[in-house]
């Protein structure tokens, strides 16, 4: 099983991962109009949450840094690459191949998620989802797809 | 009060049409579903259940989701009791008496009064809305902008008591939460903000998207961490009907639950989480035999259990008198509301009272239903908990899926997921919780619109927030419930509770 234990401790990466968002967000907020209290624009609000964001950050950060807290979790690679690529799949093939394909795709890159799935159950399992969901979605639920390609 | 009556019958009128009746039994049946089933909590389903309910009408609708919300905490105690799992946070004190009544023979009796109990308290919460909407939502409706915004900062200020852990990175969750919420187009200007020049993000980030990678996916990774365990039930239940005397013994914990869990459901930071572990030590203190309980006391059972239904029923007051979520599920059904093209706020009684009254008249109906479908049906709920891990994660992988695409049939939405999950899982690996931040996310608009009203109003004075009476008051009440929280006599006895 691959995982990466992390070192450092809640604190200092909370703060790290709020202050990047930040970040980010101030950098798409420099192009919008601030305005005054009395005429606020469009970028009064966010700019002050983005503001308040960034310093919670730092001080997570600082506090990380000089006190010990409680570790961080271990982050197990396997299920989370396979889950997202499955819904990566799902969303690349519902509009170029169907819902079956889709679902089947899905099913077929989840599968690794787990170290207890087996194939037989999995395609069993895929097969079912793809006909209950092109029942219940497209026929009855009338959901603007395909169902094969 | 005739008033009152006439208005439940006209609710009834509303709620009793096949339609709904069949809407509001799913959403019972779905309910009891994830309640049983561990690791699929009401956040999740209902927002999985959102898209499949836009065909529907709002109140339709409306009464599908609540059902699924209070369904759960039905659903949540046959699996304490049974075997020792919690399938929902507001069952896990109901494990603590209620396996080892299992263990003695006792789960009829212990099924059976929880039902009970929790069919009593839903009743009464039930008839607490109907009371106290109407009068509470004319009151709201003479708030102005700047007591919306503080009420909004108390509701914000509640998600920082419901969330487990520290109380700096809940409020930082809060601010995260906001600060996604303005992404999107600005209501004044119509300018767009934060989209990184995508088009499908002016109209904000997708709600369901959001919900469903936090709630959902994040949480079906977390679960496929563990190995599963294989669920062994031993015990085998006797008669659901419970005895005379078991009944009398019951009376009065379910008496104290059911109103310690309305007065919780209603107040801010309350919940039915919270309501069933102070009922459980409320029933403890009070208890002439104190050492019974932890070996099988059925006040252990019947008390929480009709805390955590009060709360569950009473918590939809705030909601509905005057658009402020509670908690994240609450938070949830803002967004349903949202879809449907109702803005949530105090004119929904007065405006829409097919809704509000019929959603009160499916709730008798709902609960009445979830006695019938727990009792007799307990073994089948049970053979669930056998279906593996190894199937049941492909399903919601795959459901979640369809559910994101089918919100606006765009593949764009199925991606946005992705990311939210990361975040989502990354977060939940830091101990920082989701709900203060779906909660953020929900209300930031709204908390936007009113500052931004509210400062217009007083030509840029900011003390207009401390100078209205009701905003006052509100904020007062914020301060005092945040520093509840950072006291630090007080945050470890919230800290002892969650451990429990």
């Amino acid at each position: 099983m691959k995982t990466i234990v992390q070192r450092g401790n809640t604190d200092f990466y909370s703060g790290l991962l709020l202050s990047a968002i930040a970040i980010v967000a101030l950098f798409y907020i420099r192009t919008l109009a601030i305005g005054t209290v009395l005429d606020m624009g469009p970028g009064y609000f966010p700019l002050g949450l983005a503001l308040i964001l960034l310093g919670m950050g730092l001080v997570l950060i600082v506090k990380g840094l000089t006190t010990a807290g409680m570790p961080a979790g271990v982050v197990h690679l396997r299920p989370l690459f396979f889950i997202l690529l499955s819904f990566a799949a799902f969303g690349l093939l519902i509009e170029r191949a169907g819902l079956a394909i889709a679902i089947l795709a899905q099913v077929a890159i989840a599968h690794f998620a787990s170290r207890e799935s087996t194939w037989r159950v999995s395609l069993i399992t895929g097969v079912i989802l793809a006909a209950m969901s092109s029942i219940v979605f497209v026929w009855l639920l009338k959901l603007p797809v395909n169902v094969l390609p | 009060m005739m008033d009152v009556f006439s208005a439940l019958g006209h609710g009834f009128s509303v709620a009793a049409t096949p339609l709904n009746i069949l809407f509001c039994f799913i959403g019972a049946i779905c309910g009891t579903l994830i309640g049983v089933l561990p690791g699929l909590g009401p956040v999740a389903t209902i927002s999985l259940l959102l898209p499949a309910t836009y065909a529907l009408d709002p109140v339709g609708a409306i009464i599908m989701l609540a059902g699924i919300y209070y369904g759960a905490q039905y659903g949540g105690s046959t699996t304490a009791i049974l075997v020792n799992i919690p399938g929902e946070s507001t069952s896990v004190v109901t494990a603590i008496d209620g396996y080892k009544m299992a263990l003695q023979g006792r789960a009829g009796e212990a099924l059976a009064i929880a039902a009970i109990g929790s069919f009593i308290a839903g009743c009464f919460g039930t008839v607490v809305i109907a009371l106290l909407g109407p009068p509470l939502a004319m009151m709201a409706q003479k708030f102005a902008s700047p007591d919306y915004f503080s009420l909004m900062v108390l509701g914000l200020v509640s998600a920082v008591v419901l969330a487990n852990g520290s109380a700096f990175r809940a409020i930082a969750m809060i601010f995260l939460g906001l600060l996604l919420g303005m992404v999107g187009m600005d209501i004044n200007t119509g300018e767009a903000r934060m989209t990184f020049g995508l088009i499908e993000l002016s109209d904000g980030i997708n709600f369901v998207a959001l919900v469903m990678g936090f709630f959902g996916v994040a949480e079906v990774i977390s679960n496929l961490e563990n190995v599963s365990q294989r669920i062994v039930n031993h015990t085998k239940i006797n008669s659901i009907w419970p005895s005379f005397k078991v009944l009398r013994g019951a009376w009065g914990a379910v008496t104290r639950g059911t109103v310690l869990g309305t007065l919780f459901g209603v107040l801010p930071g309350g919940g039915a989480t919270i309501a069933s572990f102070s009922s459980y030590a409320l029933e403890k203190r009070v208890s002439k035999t104190p050492e019974r309980f932890g070996n099988g006391a059925i006040e252990g059972v019947a008390g929480p259990e009709s805390a955590n239904n009060a709360a569950a029923q009473t918590s939809f007051v705030p909601l509905l008198t005057m658009g402020i979520p509670t908690s994240a599920t609450m938070a949830l059904l803002v967004g349903a509301l949202t879809l449907h093209g109702i803005a949530p706020g105090p004119t929904i009684i007065s405006r829409q009272p097919d809704l509000f009254w019929g959603l009160i008249a499916s709730m008798f109906i709902g609960n009445a239903m979830l006695v019938i479908i727990n009792l007799p049906m307990i073994g089948l709920w049970v053979r669930l908990l056998n279906v593996p891990y190894r199937i049941l994660y492909l399903v919601i992988a795959v459901i979640c899926a369809i559910g994101v695409y089918s919100v606006n049939n765009s593949s764009f939405d199925v991606y946005m997921t992705i990311g939210f999950t990361a975040l989502g899982y990354i977060l939940r690996k830091l101990d920082a919780e989701p709900a203060p931040l779906l909660m953020g996310f929900v209300l930031g608009p709204m908390v936007e619109e009113n500052f931004r009203r509210s400062l217009i109003t007083s030509h840029g004075d900011p003390m207009v927030f401390l100078q209205r009476p009701i905003s006052l008051a509100l904020l007062l009440l914020s301060a005092a419930l945040l520093i509840s929280i950072v006291m630090p006599s007080i945050s470890k006895r919230r800290q002892e509770v969650f451990q429990e």
